[in-house]
């Protein structure tokens, strides 16, 4: 193992490697403090360049690399003027954005950043961690048990997604049916392609991603127009803020752990790690008074678990292929599409690209910091672009992105009708995410059911691994329906 | 017609596709069929039990509630086009690049963009640079990407 690691450290850190690093690390960072421009956006715009890629070394470095600070450059907006950078920031504007209304912005500015970087490293240090344990626990796994557990992974995204957990499911099928389209090269059958040629090589997941995820976000950047609101004083306070977090380093251990739990278990994304995160602050800490008027323990829980979630979400995304969301969704496809085999391969033969996650986690996030750090002023005064300076761009890239695909008219039309699946979605609230996953599992699924049928008929249904991974998943897709139904019919009580 | 009722119509259009695909699938031998009837089968009773609560929510609400979703909050537009404003721009740049080709028309799409909405000369000619660099450096140049034959290239000098 150690030889891996080495060998996985001496990879990322080759120039060619570095450099991709750097890039990632820079858009990472500039979609971070763009609202309106989340990860997966950038991730499905930069599918169609990775995808060109040879060497695997080189997309770990850029996607992962992209993946993991995100989050700290989007402490930028939500502190100082309110508006979440990306969806796991939002908590941070609670008490981010009042320190900034009170001229400590630098203060909690420096607390985030420095919260984000120990929270990332934590996060990728468990993800190290767990390799030891998931190796026999994946190696002892076959075809049904890796069926139930894509089933698994797709029902949880669905459920977990969104809150509305039939939606999600029905967008994770429908994600399963999308994969399926094409000529099914074991049984020679057309499926879903209705005699067009250009459907008979499936349809291509970057369109989906651009479609389901970048238009969307441009169409909702574009229809918010205007410029975003005033900017707050940059403030004061830069060290005092890198002080509080050893301060409060409790804090910050227990939140990290709760972000790569939440990372770790399918559905859960960022948005949901910030959020328990602040919740465990608030009702956990001493003095809590102050929580929401400016506190930085508020900051630090926040941004701390945000990061760590990232290092949490790797581990079922490399270990069992399955991914614990968006971002890691369509990271692992661009890593099949590269040649790398998340699953077991990842902790045998291939256990140097594993390590090679590792250490663009850890890595990107200390260059992510050093960045914000050191250009923090004049990156605060990006945050203010007008839509008009953004929209267009990106729409370019999109549009690019989807030709090249494969390099046909069909792809643009493909673009735009999944556009307006994506935006339909959105706007009814339909999660988004499960329909990715079901597209990138589908296969695997399929694959995984039919083995389990030819080799064991219906007896793998006994299987003791099984019969426990089914209980799992019922628990984890009906608790989430029970307890929804029960707040439901406890809020008429509350009125 | 309210926002609940245009979500039953969505909702109704994915049931729609379930069935469609449980027909379809219906003549094809079972190693193809197998994760259609599987997932098709459930699809289209979650996606009844979903018709019935989006129908509920309007007549137990009046005009029907639809919740945003945890990863990102449901797109809400003001004013007289909504919507429609952004996605005149989309249709009309993939028209116009299957019209002029890719080469001319985005980098068009995005100087008439950022003039449209009131920006400045400076940046609207430094992004139009920036796209028209980006389009011909990496893909034509480094790429070679076949761009596809524009409709009007019998009239047009390029």
């Amino acid at each position: 193992m150690f030889e891996a690691a080495l060998e996985g450290l001496i990879g990322v850190l080759q120039p060619e490697a570095f450099m991709f690093m750097c890039l990632g690390v820079a858009i990472g960072s500039l979609v971070g403090f763009l609202p309106g421009i989340g990860g997966p956006s950038t991730l499905a715009i930069m599918l169609p360049f990775v995808m060109t890629m040879k060497d695997p070394l080189l997309v770990i470095a850029l996607l992962v690399g992209l993946d993991a600070v995100g989050n700290t450059a989007s402490a930028f907006t939500s502190i100082l003027i309110s508006v979440p950078g990306s969806s796991g920031s939002q908590a941070t504007i609670l008490d981010g954005h009042p320190m900034a209304k009170n001229g400590e912005g630098a203060r909690a500015l420096s607390a985030s950043f420095v919260a984000s970087l120990l929270g990332g490293i934590f996060g990728a240090l468990v993800l190290f961690a767990s390799l030891p344990i998931l190796r026999p626990l994946v190696l002892s796994f076959s075809s049904p048990e890796f069926f139930i557990l894509t089933l698994w992974g797709v029902s949880m995204v669905g459920i977990l997604s969104g809150n509305a957990p039939i939606k999600g499911l029905l967008a994770g099928i429908l994600g399963v049916f999308i994969s399926t389209v094409g000529l099914d090269a074991k049984s020679g059958v057309e499926r879903f392609a209705f005699n067009v040629s250009y459907l008979w090589e499936g349809i291509d997941l970057v369109l989906v991603a651009l479609g389901i995820f970048a238009i969307p976000e441009v169409i909702d950047l574009a229809g918010r127009k205007g410029t975003i609101a005033k900017a707050e004083e940059f403030g004061r306070g830069y060290v005092q803020g890198i002080i509080d977090v050893f301060t409060h380093w409790w804090l910050l251990l227990r939140t990290s752990i709760i972000g790569v739990w939440v990372g770790f278990l399918p559905g859960l994304g960022s948005s949901v790690a910030d959020w328990f995160a602040y919740a465990h602050a608030v009702q956990t800490e001493k003095n809590r008074e102050n929580f929401g008027r400016g506190d930085v323990r508020g900051v630090i829980a926040s941004e701390g678990s945000n990061n760590a979630k990232e290092g949490g979400d790797y581990i079922p995304t490399l270990a069992f292929g399955i991914p614990g969301g968006t971002s890691s969704a369509l990271v692992l496809t661009a890593f099949i599409a590269v040649g790398i085999k998340p699953g077991p391969d990842m902790l045998t033969s291939q256990l140097n690209l594993t390590f090679a996650v590792i250490w663009t986690l850890v890595i990107a996030n200390i260059i992510a910091t050093a960045i914000c750090m050191v250009f923090a002023r004049p990156i605060a005064k990006i945050c203010f672009m007008p839509f008009y300076a953004i929209v267009p761009p990106i729409v370019a890239f999109v549009f690019i992105g989807a030709f090249a695909a494969n390099f046909h008219n069909y792809d643009l039309l493909g673009l735009m009708m999944f556009s307006s699946l994506g935006f339909f979605m959105r706007r009814y609230g339909w999660p988004r995410a499960p329909l990715v996953l079901g597209m990138v599992l589908g296969d695997k699924m399929e694959l995984y059911l039919w083995l389990s049928y030819t080799r064991y008929g219906f007896e793998w249904l006994a299987r003791p691994a099984v019969i426990v991974l089914i209980i799992l998943l019922l628990a984890s897709v009906l608790y989430p329906i029970y307890t929804s139904k029960r707040r439901a019919a406890a809020l008429p009580a509350e009125d | 017609m309210t926002r609940g009722r245009e979500a039953i119509f969505f909702t109704a259009f994915i049931t729609l596709v379930m069935l469609a695909a449980l027909w379809v699938a219906k003549d094809w031998p079972v190693r193809a069929a197998i994760i259609i009837f599987l997932l098709g089968g459930l699809g289209v009773v979650l996606a009844a039990v979903q018709l019935f609560k989006d129908y509920r929510a309007i007549h137990a609400e009046g005009v029907g509630i639809v919740r945003p979703t945890f990863e990102v909050a449901a797109i809400e537009h003001e004013g007289k086009w909504g919507s429609l404003e952004i996605w005149a721009w989309l249709w009309g740049l993939y028209f116009a690049i299957h019209l002029i080709g890719f080469p001319i028309a985005l980098p068009l799409f995005v100087f008439a963009y950022v003039k449209f909405y009131g920006g400045g000369w400076l940046t609207a000619i430094v992004l139009t640079a920036l796209t028209w660099g980006f389009l011909y450096g990496i893909y034509d140049y480094l790429l070679h990407v076949p761009w596809p034959k524009p409709w009007l290239s019998a009239v047009l000098p390029w």
